[in-house]
């Protein structure tokens, strides 16, 4: 909504009001403000009069004008194809400064003597009112020549834009917005008072309305006969400032009424609702075939509160048209359109918030603006069909106001707040008051609502701040401990060297299902996808990361490290916390400890990375469900014999898809990562004792089942055991040697070297036993 | 004997040193041979000899030790000279990785209201109609519900379009009083410059016994918040409309790049907008069954604290895994 100051003048007197106060009292009433505009017409631009006007001698398309600016005559030469003898103009006389930083000099043009500028609106800083120079009105109020036009409101203006709350349609006019300013200001409405001309003629004569069905709608029709209608400056003026201009005259005429009343206006022919030969138009208000209230004749002439047909458009300046004034309450027609959707007008912002139901305060202005600004004349009467509005009324006491504020409020400034608002306080008691909600404020209804007007008449920042009293509770729940155990594991991992991602929860179907994801089944899916790269639910972190990884290579990161803990969506659309890392490249950046030479990130390492996050891992061989993985490096990672999640080098096909350097990653279903309260086990207070074996054993050959093996002596000093090196070459063929690490302690004693190799012996015997492998 | 007094003061290093104690001091050396002589010497010169001899000895062993702890601080001093290290050259960058900013601002946030005795509250992302509109006195035909707004799926769930539906749950499972905070990720239709289709929020709900919650209360929390977020900022409400509170209010913190001045992050107003408020309507507190209750209840968007507390200026980049922003935050 676009006010100026001059428009809100004309409802409330703002003397002694500086516009920078009155946005300030719109922000603090709940009426936002997007942004202030000042219009200032330069100074030395001065009324003026041409008083002839003939033709340049040496230029067709240039006039010569003599000009009246009060003080003087001056000869202006004038390019205006509008300029005539007789018409009142603005003259920039010699040293005005021009808003386009043009300064006004005596020239010559052509061999004449020019002394001055006749002016357009655009020239002058004014908006744009199309070809020509400015012609004045009566519409202007009087004024003198000679005089400067910055002395006068409409070229010395102020626009303030505010943004309205979708509850505000009361505030959809001048007069809507000026009475909040009113409550604020605790300074009357000016309420417009007809002058009344109609004719004797009564409009009974030529209309006729009747009602198909009895419809929520409010109507009021008038009719003219229109006679050279012209649009004032001032009209004209104020649609362009709020950027409505309009090419058709009928229609700048209502949507200014409507823009400074909210009342809702439409001009039909009168034909349109004549049978051939008649004089009588019959209206009728009526259902049509989606069960909307509109107005027919022959047809379908409107929907009201929606939309008007073209071919009942009153446009001419000449004529006999009906004036329609309607009211249709918000709610019914934003109900109907989510129902049955139909093409809606540029009114339908208007009636879907609410407009103004006070329907004869529109239509009389509107008749008396079209009166005053053409030589048409109103047949007597109106014609309406008015629905009885059934009177809202909310009770609420002074202490409901004062709890919910939180402060005490006077009982007199509560009502004159009210008041002032247009709400009827009339029938209230002593501590109760009883509130009549005028029908514009469709909003208001309940104790809340009231108390919302109070509060923003009185300004939140004048209520004083008072710390809530609170019973002590404990608060730390279950949610809580899993989002503490998030933000653990995230420090640990960027403790790590990774960097924390956060990604859409969306993804693309398409590549998803190429690496053989499940996702979300066809009937769960999303209806309504943003992008088609982002067309359903993630079932996986480590696209995201993949991306992300790849972007990171594209800026120069040779080391790309990063984890993200988000959701994730299985096939049923169950949402559940995963945690992904990714590590690609080089381990670190080049340095003088590295001697400028990083090692890649390898299996082993990346393994310990994740160790160190998530506490020790064991890993079994794995086969992934997608085709994401290195075949050969891929394994499933157990935490206390819980599978959490899977860990893999990315198959050298997806490396190269992203431009991605060796990589590894790991998924973990974050729930099965143990968290909580770790408890000390008793240790031995006896020395710990290390032996190596370097094992021969075939390539071929899992570690798994030597790990079983030795498992299986079931050796109570057999503490630990490990493989700290394994090395292969030429003469052992299709073997290897693998050194396994061994930790021996006892409860008891310290081991003496006859124990040690028993215990040893025991593990080669099983070794030779089971597997036939031994030592080199 | 007096040469040797300068051959260990002309001793260069503790090896010739050695070998000049050797030399004096030895089974062999200068001293024992001394002594030997002094055995054929007369009788009566003897005692004197001797005393001669011994004040050399033991002059000569002082020389000689103090002359040591130089020569061994010397060449502990050329040792370390050798291993000098131009330490400017290590000047480096933390090899650790960092936190994004989003997610270390919504653990600020938590840490505040946690520490204020709210609970922590998450929920789920998919919701329904009843738990993300329904119940939040956002009837079927408010504009909100738009499909421009949500994203739907094929079977009428969506995803939630605010962390909203969590009060409701919260309230439909707890009885009152509730005081909670609801941190998550919420999804509305919009993709562009300064929107994207997922961001954060966290929403805060107090509930207790009718006529004990008021606006005052909610300045006060928030008034607060807002100080220990931005540091020492002015705080300003302005009514606003919210479906599901009444009174609502838009608060506004002043600009923390100009000032207050006016710059182009706050449109020349000196304002940033940071948050929603309100006093819960009662058509939501009908809609979970609560009777004879009053309570308020706040939202405020993470990415949008983060980007002004961290000065980031590319919403989207936060959604990237973009390293050259994240390293800035190690």
């Amino acid at each position: 909504m676009i006010v100026t100051r001059s428009w809100l003048e004309e409802w409330i007197d703002l003397s002694g009001i500086t516009t920078e106060d009155i946005a300030k009292t719109f922000n603090s009433i709940g009426l936002e403000v997007d942004r202030v505009h000042e219009f200032r017409v330069p100074k030395k631009i001065v009324f003026g009069k041409v008083l002839e006007c003939e033709k340049h001698p040496n230029a067709d398309k240039l006039n010569v004008c003599q000009v009246d600016i009060g003080s003087s005559v001056r000869q202006i030469v004038c390019g205006a194809s509008n300029v005539r003898a007789g018409l009142d103009v603005v003259v920039a006389v010699l040293g005005a400064e021009m808003p386009s930083g043009l300064v006004i000099k005596p020239v010559k043009l052509r061999d004449v003597d020019s002394d001055g500028m006749i002016c357009s609106a655009s020239e002058i800083g004014l908006p744009d009112l199309g070809k020509g120079i400015l012609e004045l009105d009566s519409s202007m109020g009087a004024y003198k020549l000679g005089d400067e036009v910055c002395n006068y409101p409409l070229f010395n203006d102020d626009l303030i834009e505010i943004e309205l709350t979708a509850n505000r349609g009361d505030c959809l006019s001048i007069r809507g917005v000026a009475r909040d300013l009113s409550a604020a200001y605790d300074r009357p409405i000016k309420e417009y008072t007809t002058s009344d001309n109609d004719e004797k003629r009564g409009v009974g004569r030529i209309l006729s309305l009747t009602h198909e069905k009895d419809l929520d709608v409010n109507l009021t029709y008038k009719a003219l006969d229109l006679q050279e209608l012209k649009i004032p400056l001032l009209v004209k003026l104020r649609l362009a400032q709020i950027e409505e201009s309009r090419e058709c005259d009928v229609e700048a005429m209502l949507l200014y009424v409507t823009q400074s009343t909210g009342v809702i206006l439409r001009a039909y022919k009168h034909e349109f609702f004549c049978e051939k030969g008649e004089k009588m138009a019959k209206v009728i208000l009526t259902e049509d075939e989606n069960g909307y209230a509109c107005i027919k004749g022959k047809e379908i002439a409107s929907v009201v509160g929606i939309i008007q047909k073209d071919a009942s458009k009153a446009t001419n300046k000449n004529g006999t048209i009906l004036l329609e004034a309607s009211y249709i309450p918000p709610d019914i027609i934003s109900k109907k359109m989510s129902e049955s959707k139909i093409e809606a007008g540029p009114m339908f912002y208007k009636t879907s918030r609410g407009s103004e139901p006070e329907l004869d305060a529109g239509i009389a202005f509107c008749v008396d603006l079209i009166e005053a600004n053409s030589n048409s004349t109103t047949y007597g009467g109106k014609i309406e069909h008015i629905k009885n509005y059934k009177e809202k009324i909310v009770s609420v006491t002074k202490q409901e106001i004062d709890a919910i504020i939180g402060a005490e409020i006077d009982k007199i400034v509560v009502a004159n707040i009210l008041k002032n608002l247009g709400f009827d306080t009339s029938k209230s008691t002593t501590d109760n008051f009883v509130i009549t909600v005028p029908q514009f404020r469709h909003d208001i209804v309940n104790k809340q609502d009231i108390v919302e007007e109070i509060v923003r008449m009185v300004g939140i920042d004048n209520i004083p701040s008072k710390p809530f009293v609170l019973t002590e509770a404990n608060r730390l729940e279950d949610n809580y401990f899993e989002y503490k155990k998030r933000s653990i594991f995230r420090h640990r991992a960027a403790q790590s060297g990774f960097f924390e991602s956060v990604h859409f929860v969306f993804d693309e179907k398409k590549v998803l299902q190429k690496y053989g994801f499940k996702t979300t089944e066809e009937s769960l899916e999303l209806l309504n996808p943003i992008v088609q790269t982002l067309d359903t639910l993630r079932p996986t972190l480590l696209t995201g990361l993949l991306k992300a990884a790849s972007l990171n290579v594209k800026n120069g990161y040779a080391s790309v490290k990063l984890f993200e803990i988000g959701s994730i969506f299985s096939a049923k659309r169950e949402e559940s916390y995963a945690m992904a890392l990714l590590f690609s490249g080089e381990r670190e950046a080049e340095s003088l400890a590295n001697a400028g030479k990083p090692q890649k990130v390898d299996f082993a390492y990346f393994v310990q990375k994740i160790a160190d996050i998530i506490g020790a891992v064991e890993l079994k061989e794995y086969k992934t469900q997608h085709s994401l993985s290195h075949e050969y490096q891929s394994a499933q990672v157990l935490v206390d014999g819980v599978v959490v999640g899977e860990l893999f080098r990315v198959h050298p096909n997806v490396e190269k898809e992203y431009d991605l350097d060796v990589t590894f990653v790991c998924e973990l279903d974050f729930s099965k990562i143990p968290y909580g309260l770790k408890i000390a086990q008793k240790r031995s207070k006896y020395q710990a004792s290390f032996r190596d074996l370097s094992l021969i054993m075939p390539k071929s050959m899992r570690y798994e089942e030597v790990k079983q093996a030795i498992e299986a002596c079931n050796l109570p000093e057999l503490i630990r055991f490990y493989p700290v090196d394994k090395y292969s070459d030429a003469s052992l063929g299709e073997d290897m040697s693998l050194s396994i690490r061994f930790v021996l302690q006892s409860d008891e004693k310290t081991l003496e070297e006859e124990d040690i190799t028993s215990v040893m012996d025991t593990i080669l015997e099983k070794l030779k036993t089971e597997l036939g492998i031994g030592l080199r | 004997m007096k040469e040797w007094y300068d051959k260990i003061n002309d001793a260069k290093d503790v090896e010739t040193l050695e070998e000049i104690r050797i030399a004096v001091f030895g089974k062999k050396g200068v001293l024992a041979s001394e002594f030997v002589k002094m055995k054929s010497a007369p009788n009566e010169q003897k005692s004197q000899i001797a005393k001669e001899l011994n004040s050399h000895k033991s002059a000569l062993m002082n020389e000689f030790t103090a002359k040591k702890i130089v020569l061994q601080t010397e060449a502990l001093q050329a040792a370390m000279k050798a291993e000098a290290i131009d330490v400017s050259m290590f000047s480096t960058k933390s090899q650790a990785g960092a936190l994004h900013p989003v997610m270390e601002t919504m653990d600020r946030i938590v840490e505040y209201f946690s520490s204020m005795n709210f609970a922590v509250k998450t929920g789920q992302i998919v919701e329904d109609d009843f738990n993300n509109f329904e119940a939040l006195n956002l009837p079927k035909y408010h504009p909100a519900r738009d499909m421009q707004d949500t994203f739907y799926f094929k079977d009428e769930m969506m995803l939630r379009t605010h962390t909203s539906p969590v009060q409701i749950r919260t309230m439909m499972s707890t009885k009152p009083p509730i005081r909670m905070i609801a941190p998550g990720a919420v999804f509305r239709r919009d993709y562009d410059l300064t929107h994207t289709p997922m961001f954060h929020q966290i929403e805060g709900l107090l509930v207790d016994k009718e006529g004990t919650v008021s606006f005052a209360n909610l300045k006060f929390i928030l008034e607060d918040f807002l100080k220990y977020m931005f540091g020492d900022v002015d705080v300003r409400f302005r009514p606003s409309f919210f479906p599901f509170t009444e009174p609502s209010a838009e608060v506004d913190i002043s600009c923390v790049f100009c000032k207050g001045e006016g710059c182009r992050v706050c449109s020349q107003t000196g304002w940033l907008e940071v948050l929603g408020c309100g006093i819960v309507d009662p058509n939501v507190f009908e809609a979970v069954k609560y009777k004879d209750v009053s309570g308020y209840a706040f939202g405020l968007g993470v990415e949008r604290f983060a980007m002004l507390i961290h000065q980031i200026g590319d919403l989207r980049s936060l959604f990237e895994g973009d390293i050259k922003l994240l390293e800035q935050f190690q």
